[in-house]
């Protein structure tokens, strides 16, 4: 069979790998101005790069034979239309951080939030260093900072002091900016000031657009600059709703994900795993019918059963993914199951987590004072244990990576949140080092924590070697069927947890121990306490326990594991939200008040100040709690997470089969600071569908090390009609800024859960809450 | 053999299998590539596109089905992103990680043409948003 292509779509790299100059850190102290910086494109700064390369790292020279385009810094650019460009490293899924980057540094620079763009940068290897790098640097005070280098933990503004960061970078280029106009002019410095894109001097019509200034700006030494407190700060743009820059083009077919790569001579390749997980292949298959090839393709790490090396996958290659997919279903392959194998099997491994629940050795988390003192004679207490399964990620965009291999480079193009770490990848297969491994971020359909990990990303290099060994040709794009997508991911982890907590007139006292696996562990790391992922959520509550103990007990089962949104949380917020209400119950207090006390309580903290204003906020937002229909039911749950505070408060009716009708959900949220408060929204939202899937029917079980979910014929997620209307309250406290993209998950499967009870009497203690409820309908 | 199949309102030959499914022929072979695949089996809807200006799962429609049939995708909403429903998208800021919304605005193309009501075809539209925007989504289509 032949397949025509009647119209070929042009489809180019983005750059070209040959033409591009590759620096690092020619820094020589504060004396040039693009002090610190990655890449440079050839098609604009050739000339440049040659002249920087030698020695000095004072980019003088460079920028002044080039003024057309002067480098502020590697991290924003200003061109001479007055063009703003940031240059952003890190990954783009909906979470709005390209955008609210360009929102941040537009507000301290004071331009037109639409002369703003961002360029995605790439990744590479530092030949100094042997590391992966994906962030442009920002020179500040005399020192490079990085900004982004992969997408997780909710951690776009937090991680790396990052809000301040943005900030400094777009005050220091308008600080610049205001010096150039000062003396083109011909006025004093103090008399000028910055808005809109423009120098301006004040009281006079005289001004000088930013674009006429930059190049002169390039010139002058970097000054220290500091930047006002957010709690007091006047913003421009920062807590405005401006519009995501990504969203047009994710309204017209026209955003390129990993998916969608097309480039020259690129076959494709669609990926059969072992049906164990762990399973090892016999003998090189015969390639299938209707393909080209059949390339057996090994695991690049160990993830619990699957062992590192051993050849666990076959990538099956044809003219287009149709063939390619039809091959990997057909294809004739024997797997010979290690002992690892067949002990991957949910029965037998929640068995083994309830022995562990009463012999394991257990790890310390956190304690303080006698739980056991204040548990025995307690007025109220409470004794339950919840369990938890695996969950997968199930990204909308299945994995996929796009490689174009020659025996001097490596290009990939990955949907991945961790360009980084794919860059160290191909470098590992490939022994090549700097600018020979190039990483392009693609837009990722979904991420979830899921496209940190390298398993696809290795296994298209290897697919595209093996290809241009073959065919003198290794350019092909691989994916993984839905099937592959399911059964392989690296889920989160089952747990079973119990809790015990009691009330006495010298407080509440908690006792908390999970029994589950640490992906910390399965990753080779060694513990000595607990793994901080394992029990985030648990500890460190901000509820005045007068005692606590939380431990961790490691599961050592074979099911790979990763980070799943919310990682830990997801599970201990479920686990202790509702203990929390059970013992409310058991006091005959209600819910929200006795949350009011425990807060009260630790009211030395003033986390636990803001914890009580973002419950309150939730309280006003769902006044509808005190006039319900009949039949109707609310319930509440509160987390700390990723720094930021929740408050969610969910309104139930009767639950239908399979599923239990949210109404309403109230959700408040302190972050800190807002950036933009229409992406918060999202967030929130988006956190409450996720997280009301995964209490409901999320979970993968296993038989004899084989997956039992495939796709979802037989996975139920939230659908429209099962979607809640979500009100969302933002309590600004001008704190230190937190995350937004995962800190709506945790709560929302305990409020409802708890709303459940105050409905039914009946408690909900192990998830998910309807593993019975097949797929998705046709429809 | 070939199959005369009609995309966008253009005329394509198309040398290739005839159980070969028409997402796969629109993407790989077409190259257009804003139709998703999610699935393969019809279940998520992020392949959605119009066939005789009906809402169509193309994972599951095969070549030899479809020709002859003039089949809509997302780049034939409109030209300039001037469809109601792609400005009700903007305004309301709908898409998050958008991978499936090409599928979600098709099936709403498709059942508003049907005579559906908005705030009806909201609340009841099938496909699967892992990312959550059904509220905007029902908040986008209730501009309408």
């Amino acid at each position: 069979m032949t397949t025509t292509n009647p119209n070929p779509a042009p489809v180019t790299p983005r750059r070209n790998i040959s033409r591009r100059g590759f620096l690092l850190a020619s820094i020589g102290g504060a004396g040039g101005l693009c002090l610190g910086f990655n890449f440079i494109s050839a098609e604009t700064k050739g000339a440049r790069a040659a002249a920087i390369t030698p020695a000095s790292g004072d980019d003088r020279a460079v920028t002044a034979a080039a003024p057309i385009e002067s480098r502020l810094n590697a991290f924003l650019t200003i061109d001479g239309d007055g063009a703003v460009t940031i240059n952003f490293g890190g990954c783009e899924f909906g979470q709005g951080t390209k955008s609210g980057f360009c929102q941040v540094v537009a507000d301290e620079l004071r331009v037109d939030w639409r002369t703003v763009q961002a360029n995605q940068s790439d990744a590479a290897i530092n030949p100094a260093t042997g590391a992966g790098i994906s962030y442009p640097t920002f020179m500040t005070n005399g020192a490079p900072v990085n900004i982004l280098y992969a997408t997780g933990g909710s951690g776009a503004f937090r991680n790396g002091n990052r809000f301040a960061v943005l900030r400094t970078a777009g005050a220091t280029a308008r600080e610049m900016l205001i010096t150039a106009g000062a003396a083109e002019m011909g006025v004093p410095r103090d008399q000028c000031s910055a808005a809109n894109g423009t120098v301006v001097v004040t009281g006079t019509s005289q001004s000088r657009k930013y674009g006429e200034l930059a190049a002169k700006a390039a010139l002058l030494p970097v000054p220290t600059v500091t930047i006002a407190d957010p709690a007091v700060a006047s913003f421009q743009l920062i807590g405005q709703r401006l519009p995501r820059l990504d969203i047009p083009a994710k309204t017209n077919g026209s955003a390129v994900y990993g998916l969608d790569v097309r480039l020259p001579g690129m076959l494709y390749a669609a990926v059969k795993h072992s049906p164990g997980i762990g399973g090892v292949l016999s003998k090189p298959p015969a390639t299938p019918a209707g393909a080209k090839f059949a390339f057996p393709l090994v695991a690049e790490v160990t993830r619990g059963a699957v062992q590192k090396g051993a050849t666990n996958a076959v990538a099956v290659v044809a003219d287009n993914t149709w063939l390619a997919i039809q091959g990997a279903k057909s294809l004739k392959a024997t797997w010979a199951n290690p002992a690892a194998t067949a002990a991957i099997d949910s029965a037998s491994i929640l068995a083994q987590a309830q022995t562990l629940m009463t012999t394991g050795a257990a790890l310390p988390g956190e304690s303080s004072g006698d739980p056991d003192g204040l548990l025995s004679g307690a007025t109220a207490s409470i004794d339950s244990t919840y369990s938890f399964p695996y969950v997968p990620h199930v990204c909308m965009e299945v994995m996929n990576a796009t490689v174009r291999y020659t025996p001097t480079s490596c290009e990939l193009w990955v949907p991945t949140q961790n360009a980084a770490g794919c860059a160290v990848t191909a470098k590992g297969l490939t022994g090549f080092t700097g600018d020979k491994v190039i990483v392009h971020t693609t837009y990722l359909g979904g991420g979830l924590g899921r496209k940190i990990e390298q398993d696809y990303v290795s296994q298209a290099v290897q697919t595209a070697m093996a290809l241009y060994k073959k065919t003198g040709s290794g350019v092909v794009k691989l994916m993984w069927p839905r099937e592959e997508d399911f059964a392989n991911d690296m889920f989160r982890p089952m747990a079973l947890v119990r809790v015990q907590a009691g009330l006495k007139a010298g407080g509440v006292a908690l006792k908390y121990r999970t029994v589950t696996p640490s992906i910390r562990v399965q990753r080779g790391g060694v513990l000595t306490t607990a793994d901080s992922s394992a029990i985030e959520g648990a500890a460190a509550s901000l509820y005045g326990f007068a005692a606590r103990n939380v431990e961790h007990v490691v599961h050592p089962a074979g099911v790979p594991v990763g980070y799943w949104r919310s990682v830990g949380y997801s599970i201990n917020t479920f686990a202790l939200e509702c203990a929390i209400d059970e013992l409310a119950s058991k006091a005959a207090i209600d819910p929200l008040e006795f949350r009011r006390q425990l807060l009260t309580a630790n009211s030395a903290n003033p986390k636990a100040v803001r914890a009580l204003a973002v419950v309150n906020a939730a309280a006003a937002l769902s006044s509808w709690r005190t006039s319900l229909p009949a039949g109707h039911a609310w319930g509440i749950a509160f987390a700390e997470s990723f720094g930021s505070l929740v408050c969610q408060i969910a309104d139930i009716s009767q639950p239908a089969a399979g599923s239990i009708k949210v109404h309403r959900v109230a959700c408040a949220i302190d972050c800190g600071t807002a950036v933009n408060p229409g992406s918060i929204e999202a967030q929130m939202q988006g956190g409450i569908a996720h997280g009301l899937s995964a209490a409901f029917w999320g979970q993968q079980t296993f038989v004899k090390g084989v997956p039992q979910v495939k796709n979802f014929n037989a996975y139920r997620m939230l659908r429209a009609s099962d979607m809640p209307q979500v009100a969302v309250s933002i309590v600004n406290s001008g704190a230190a800024i937190g995350g937004v993209g995962e800190p709506g998950v945790p709560p929302i499967g305990p409020a409802v859960a708890n709303a459940y009870f105050r409905l039914t009497g009946t408690r909900i203690r192990a998830l998910p809450f309807f593993p019975n409820a097949g797929g998705l309908a046709d429809g | 053999m070939a199959y005369n199949l009609t995309v966008n309102g253009k005329p394509y030959s198309i040398d290739a299998d005839g159980t070969t499914r028409l997402l796969w022929v629109i993407r790989d072979i077409i190259g257009l590539s804003g139709t998703k695949y999610g699935c393969g089996i019809e279940r998520c809807g992020a392949c959605t596109v119009l066939m005789n200006g009906e809402e169509k799962r193309s994972c599951a429609i095969e070549l030899k089905e479809a020709a002859g049939r003039p089949i809509t995708t997302i780049e034939g909403l409109s030209p300039d992103n001037s469809h109601p429903l792609q400005k009700a998208w903007v305004a309301m800021q709908v898409p998050q990680c958008g991978y499936c919304q090409s599928g979600q605005l098709m099936a709403c193309a498709a059942r508003l043409k049907q005579g559906e009501s908005p705030t009806g075809i909201a609340s009841e539209i099938g496909n699967l948003c892992v990312c959550g925007t059904y509220q905007r989504i029902r908040e986008a289509m209730a501009t309408l």
